[in-house]
């Protein structure tokens, strides 16, 4: 059982949790190349070792977070909460901030 | 009529709008539907003027005027207080904001409110739950948000609506899990005898 300790609730069971996947900071949709897109879609690196990934605290704070991972031993040895750069990880102040600068929450996509 | 969406054989009766049953317990292990009370959303910034003003953040929980506060997520709070007062806590909230952006929802309807009284509710829970409810980690005042029967509950310790010398727990879980939850409970607690009872709307519960 993997237990992972989530930095706004404390010492959890990994079953309280979703997995999200390995943690990347989301190109620039203005200025990304389709291979870059695709590489940030699809393809993981998938290490026997340590790895950053993000977890969604379903069943306790709600919130992303990002933990560090030996995928072998399943040893974790740091969790923080999601940040700008965490996949999904925005907190809900910024999301509101981007919102009232930008009047669409996906403008930043148009440009 | 607003009913409850726990059912707890017996006789019943009116109160405030709600149809409740007036069953009574003593047994040493009581679970008793608390549902009717009022209970009110808050979302707001985690570390704003109104995160201030309510006076807990999340983890804790605090009484004043009568109603729980309860902090029940990073940003996110709980309030619960006597029948029919919503209104009145949801209007007080909002006078408390100063401009800053909030959410303040009644949720009284949509969820379900139980609270387990007695010398062993924690040894009961500790059947449904994985955290750990010794005193050091989850004191008289504690609230968290996990798994308990598989179900997301917000949890608190509340002593203070139990019995003298007893451990008391209010859990607050969405209105279509409340029946399944409670008879999750009742059969948790079956071994340390625990009995069903109706809401205790002017005596357990915050007003006291």
């Amino acid at each position: 059982m993997i237990v992972i300790p989530c930095p706004h609730c404390s010492v959890r069971n990994a079953s309280e949790f979703r997995h999200v996947g390995e943690a990347g900071s989301r190109p620039d949709p203005a200025t990304v190349t389709p291979e870059q897109w695709r590489a940030y879609l699809y393809e993981r690196s998938n290490p026997a070792g340590w790895t950053t990934e993000t977890w969604f605290h379903t069943v306790g704070c709600r919130r992303y977070i990002t933990v560090e991972r030996h995928t072998v031993t399943n040893e974790i040895r740091a969790a923080r909460p999601a940040g700008r750069d965490g996949r999904g990880g925005r907190e809900p102040a910024e999301v509101l901030s981007t919102r009232a600068d930008s009047g669409s929450p996906d403008a930043g996509g148009q440009a | 009529m607003a009913r409850s969406p726990i059912t707890v054989s017996g006789p019943r009766s009116v109160v405030h709008g709600w149809e409740v049953s007036t069953r009574r317990s003593a047994a040493a292990l009581r679970l008793s539907d608390a549902s009717p009370l009022a209970k009110v959303s808050v979302r707001a910034d985690a570390d704003g003027a109104l995160a201030d003003a309510l006076g807990v953040r999340f983890r804790g929980s605090r009484r004043e005027d009568g109603v729980l506060v309860i902090g029940s997520g990073p940003g996110e709070w709980l309030l619960v207080g006597r029948v029919g007062m919503a209104p009145e806590i949801a209007e007080k909230v909002r006078g408390q904001g100063e401009g800053e952006f909030a959410t303040i929802v009644d949720l009284t309807h949509g969820r379900a409110l139980m609270r387990l009284s007695g010398r062993d509710a924690a040894r009961t829970l500790a059947k449904v739950c994985a955290v750990d409810l010794s005193d050091d980690l989850t004191p008289d005042g504690a609230a968290f948000r996990t798994s308990v029967a598989k179900v997301a509950t917000d949890v608190v310790r509340d002593d203070a609506g139990g019995g003298a010398g007893e451990s008391s727990y209010l859990l607050h879980c969405e209105r279509s899990s409340g029946q399944y939850l409670f008879d999750c409970l009742l059969d948790a607690g079956m071994e340390f005898g625990v009995e069903p009872a109706g809401p205790h709307l002017n005596q357990d519960e915050p007003a006291r």
